[in-house]
């Protein structure tokens, strides 16, 4: 039985990076221990999943295959993970930080009774008891926080705090079937339809990102970011706020909800610097500000600071481009 | 169809513009730190309003615990709720979002007829799960997380449609009713969905108007510390980066010309 479960998240693309680096830290906390990782997977089909799991390192795969798990909603796969739980009472039960993993493990923690803490960013263990970190106070402090009592610890973990499990270790194994018993009560929401964007630009590996929010005021002003981004080689990125105005395709979005991004250089325009924004670029090397609002909390992480409209800074500066 | 809906709010730290030394030696530096009506609830608050204005029926706010700086209820019924409700567990009883959310859950089980539950999708300090997320596991309801908007409702048996926030667009959620939605709205300029300031008429009229207060005994919850499930156990200043910014005037060329050579 494995100590250590991982939720694995899995889209058209397969399954999800993060969920890769779930798997990656819970091999490597296992490893502390001498336990096991094991990987949930629900959905209508997993077979293909299954193996690749085995190839990045899963001593197990706990396979729920059903349909009625497919699209993901939270009522019927919690009522699944909730039997597992049960059955393989593990340690600690990490999810992804996302919008699927956050949404879940609440869920699941209420529904048998265990202790759970979102959006980690450090694991550690007292005696075999985790303790599990989450930054607070707008990233000034880093909390701690003990179980109170045994039993399985629920946590999601952050973007960024391991590397993928890497694919080609050459494991192998047959997952186990899962029993699926779902009620009508857990089948009575429906996920009516999805507009979500196939992913077509690599944000995490951009060496120059021109980023901008709410301040860029419209459309037409984002195709000046464009230009900007084109003259220094870069890419665009986003707010949420942005995206959500539909001046700007979600593959871009930066931040909590978004990519964490790790540039060169970044150039911020009209972003005032919301801390769910922020966590996204925290690690860039360079970042320049553009803001007309001389006391935007950006400025206070910038590297330079222009207080001026993007509307005629930014064609300035691509002019200077040449 | 009028519509019954209860919201949750909080009172939470104001980590807005904070500045290092949050974390001292003796834990956190609570003098340093200032506390507001948490934001996400503000907005689940004006979109149970909104749904009040055009639906009719009424809203209900919970909170738990007494106020500190901000009287998170009393400035609902500045802005126009029908009821408050404030839930008070013992003294000193430490914050996990399990307990809470039993409090909540007992309440509204208490309150008995509703339509929609409404919270805010942050987790603020003190918090270290989703809170609407426990609530609707607790009361056996359909939840829908990272809402931003509710794109249809009235009709009571096609239940409500939400379009919710997810990593590369939206989805669309149908559920029925009663159903927790948890707020996670992103407002731009002049967003309709701004939440509304308080009334200085309502004001006057609430100033002293009482509040109802219901206690763990009340609601059937013998010790609500046996409902914790996990604990702070410290917290650690985090070291910040130093950043020497350069101020760049946007009328120099010059000053432009340095600043593009030195960033490529």
């Amino acid at each position: 039985m494995p100590e250590i479960l991982i939720y694995i998240e899995h889209d058209g693309d397969g399954i999800t990076d993060l969920s890769l680096q779930c798997l990656a830290r819970g091999r490597s906390l296992a490893e502390e221990k001498g336990w096991k990782t094991g990987c949930a997977l629900l959905g209508a089909e997993t077979g293909e999943l299954a193996r690749e799991l085995f190839d990045r390192g899963a001593d197990s795969v706990h396979a729920a295959e059903d349909v009625r798990l497919d699209p993901y909603l939270p009522q019927p796969q919690s009522a699944v993970l909730g039997g597992l739980v049960r059955d393989l009472a593990p340690r600690i039960f990490l999810f992804p930080s996302s919008t699927v993993g956050n949404d879940l493990a609440p869920r699941l923690a209420a529904r048998c009774g265990c202790p759970a803490v979102l959006d980690c960013v450090g694991f550690t263990f007292e005696g075999d008891a985790p303790v599990l970190r989450r930054l607070e106070f707008d990233a000034k402090a880093l909390t701690s926080y003990s179980p109170l009592g045994g039993g399985t610890v629920i946590a999601s973990m952050r973007d960024g705090i391991a590397e993928a499990a890497p694919a080609g270790g050459g494991g192998a194994g047959q997952a186990e079937r899962v029993v699926v018993e779902l009620a009508e009560n857990d089948l009575r929401s429906a996920v009516e339809r999805r507009e979500v964007v196939r992913k077509t630009v690599n944000l995490k590996d951009a060496r120059v990102i021109v980023g901008g929010g709410a301040g860029v005021g419209t459309a037409d002003n984002f195709k000046l970011l464009e230009d900007l981004a084109a003259g220094l080689g870069g890419e665009i990125g986003a707010t949420r706020a942005t995206v959500d105005a539909g001046w700007v395709s979600a593959e871009r979005q930066i931040g909590q909800t978004g990519v964490t991004v790790r540039p060169d250089l970044y150039i911020a325009c009209g972003i005032s610097g919301a801390v769910q924004h922020c966590v996204g670029i925290r690690d860039a090397k360079t970042i320049v500000a553009v803001n007309t609002d001389p006391s935007a909390p950006i400025f206070r992480m910038a590297h330079y600071r222009i207080v001026g409209d993007l509307t005629e800074v930014v064609p300035r500066l691509i002019g200077l481009l040449g | 169809m009028p519509f019954h809906c209860v919201v949750v709010a909080r009172e939470v730290w104001d980590t807005r513009d904070l500045l290092a030394g949050v974390v001292g030696e003796g834990g956190l530096n609570e003098s340093a730190l200032s506390r507001r009506f948490e934001p996400e609830d503000l907005n689940s608050l004006e979109q149970a309003l909104q749904l009040k204005d055009a639906h009719g029926g009424k809203v209900t706010v919970l909170s738990v615990g007494p106020p500190r700086e901000v009287d998170v209820l009393r400035e609902c019924l500045y802005r126009g709720v029908d009821e408050v409700i404030r839930i008070l567990p013992p003294e000193g009883l430490a914050p996990d979002t399990a307990a809470q959310a039993e409090l909540l859950a007992a309440a509204l089980r208490r309150i008995g007829e509703y339509d929609l539950v409404l919270a805010g999708v942050s987790q603020p300090e003190g918090e270290n799960s989703l809170l609407g997320a426990h609530l609707a596991s607790l009361l056996e309801l359909d939840q829908v997380t990272y809402v931003d908007a509710i794109e249809e409702i009235g009709d009571p048996a096609a239940g409500a449609l939400c379009k919710r926030e997810v990593e590369m667009g939206s989805e669309y959620v149908r559920v029925p009713l009663p159903a927790v939605l948890v707020m996670g709205v992103y407002l731009l300029k002049d967003d309709p969905r701004t939440p509304r300031s308080a009334k200085a008429m309502l004001k006057l009229k609430m100033k002293k108007a009482p509040i109802a207060e219901w206690s763990c005994e009340e609601l059937g919850i013998g010790d609500p510390a046996d409902l914790r499930r996990i604990e702070v156990s410290g917290y650690a200043p985090v070291a910040q980066k130093e950043v020497d910014t350069v101020d760049v005037d946007p009328e120099d060329e010059d000053a432009l010309r340095n600043m593009l050579r030195d960033i490529q």
